[in-house]
């Protein structure tokens, strides 16, 4: 490989002068300290492998609807009917996360919570082994995030609950109820969570999500999840994309994959119409 | 730009471009496109078992009755890591075995369904999937 001549690091230096900006000047994460481990051990046991519950989500839907402004209501009620007739709007079809709030509020798959040093990591099974990264070092949100689809999402503990604050949300990431009914959230969306034990084998994720452009006030709900220590629950690798392939063997004889017949956005016989 | 009905989502950007697919290649679809009013039984022999996130499928080669050509359908369940703790592994189902299917059918009558068990013929077990398992701690 060619080295650099001096004049050209020179000029590299003079057109990029943040790339050499002298040490310190940029936020680090710290080594973590004994101390970090030791008290880590004391926070409320939350780490884990959790399965949401499903049957709650499903009451909460009926009971503690969101309060939607009456434009977007009317967009909701006509996805409730395409449901009912059997043409489920494809909220999460596309393989791309779910994203938040709805992650929290329709998964149907399990997760798993990591505790490490300034960090609070949920890492999910359904869809492409989703992440959120929740910063629980003290730092405040980027004055100006790029929006992702999970959002910026920073906590702290207040006694045994993790309160956490999310902002920065892609306008399409989607305020979902079920997998057939949600809007996106066209901008403008803000999530408070706390979520705490309720038992020993139950988590409670309070949520309060505003959301100017959907909905007429602050809506707040809860979601629950079920604690699973069998080995059996381990979180396994979930590609999305993957359910829209079988397995093949090429001209060449080699591994691969063949796309499977799609009819309305489920599976069919190579044979069907 | 051709406008759309839809008034949001990827759907409606894609048929706003003109792409013929009404639908994404879905791949997480919701299961209300099932008709959950019906549940029909098939018999037939496994062609394959496609064991993919987010849905796994099964798919059976079955002869009507009657005659006539036989038919390939795909029987569309949940994904491999609730499906393992159900009991399920990636070789419950194998290529060849003569299976009975209970499903919930697409409402047009195209070769596909919503799986609601597998028995398997030859050893009499029978397979299920629910989430009824995970609402409990373990």
């Amino acid at each position: 490989m060619k080295t650099l001549s001096l004049r050209a690091l020179l000029l590299l230096s003079m057109a990029a002068p943040a790339a050499f900006a002298a040490a310190g000047n940029e936020p680090t994460n710290p080594p973590p300290t004994l101390s970090d481990w030791q008290s880590m051990a004391k926070l409320p046991d939350i780490g884990g492998v959790w399965t949401p519950l499903i049957s709650d989500q499903v009451a909460q839907e009926r009971t503690n609807p969101p309060p939607w402004k009456p434009e977007i209501a009317k967009q909701v009620e006509h996805m409730y009917a395409e449901e009912k007739a059997g043409r489920p709007f494809p909220v999460i079809d596309h393989c791309f996360p779910t994203g938040m709030p709805s992650y929290m509020l329709i998964t149907h798959n399990a997760f798993e919570i990591l505790l490490t040093p300034g960090r609070v990591t949920l890492l999910g099974e359904g869809d492409g082994n989703r992440l959120r990264r929740i910063y629980t070092d003290g730092r405040p949100h980027p004055q100006d995030p790029d929006p992702s689809f999970h959002g910026h999402s920073i906590g702290h503990w207040e006694g045994q609950t993790l309160v956490v604050d999310t902002v920065a949300l892609l306008p399409q990431a989607y305020l979902a109820v079920n997998e057939a009914v949600g809007v996106p959230n066209n901008g403008d969306m803000h999530i408070v969570e706390r979520i705490h034990l309720l038992d020993g084998h139950t988590l409670a994720d309070d949520l309060e999500i505003t959301a100017n452009k959907l909905l007429s006030k602050s809506w707040k709900t809860t979601r629950k999840y079920i604690r699973q220590r069998a080995q059996k629950y381990d979180i396994v690798e979930g590609v999305c994309e993957q359910g829209s392939y079988n397995d093949a063997v090429d001209k060449d004889g080699n591994s691969t994959f063949a796309p499977i017949k799609f009819h309305q956005g489920v599976p069919v016989g190579s044979d069907s119409k | 730009m051709k406008t759309s009905r839809l008034k949001h989502g990827l759907g409606a950007a894609l048929m706003a471009l003109g792409v013929a697919a009404s639908w994404p290649v879905a791949a997480h679809h919701s299961f209300a496109v099932y008709d959950r009013t019906k549940t029909l039984t098939l018999k037939g022999t496994v062609k394959t078992f496609q064991w993919t996130n987010p849905h796994s499928v099964v798919w059976v080669v079955v002869q009507p009755e009657g005659g006539g050509e036989p038919q390939e359908w795909s029987f569309e369940t949940t994904s491999p890591g609730v499906l393992t703790r159900d009991g399920w592994t990636r070789n419950s189902i194998k290529p060849g075995d003569r299976v009975s299917v209970e499903f919930n059918p697409l409402r047009d009558g195209s070769h596909g369904g919503g799986l609601n068990s597998v028995t398997l013929l030859d050893t009499g077990q029978k397979l299920t999937a629910s989430f009824a398992a995970s609402e409990k701690p373990s």
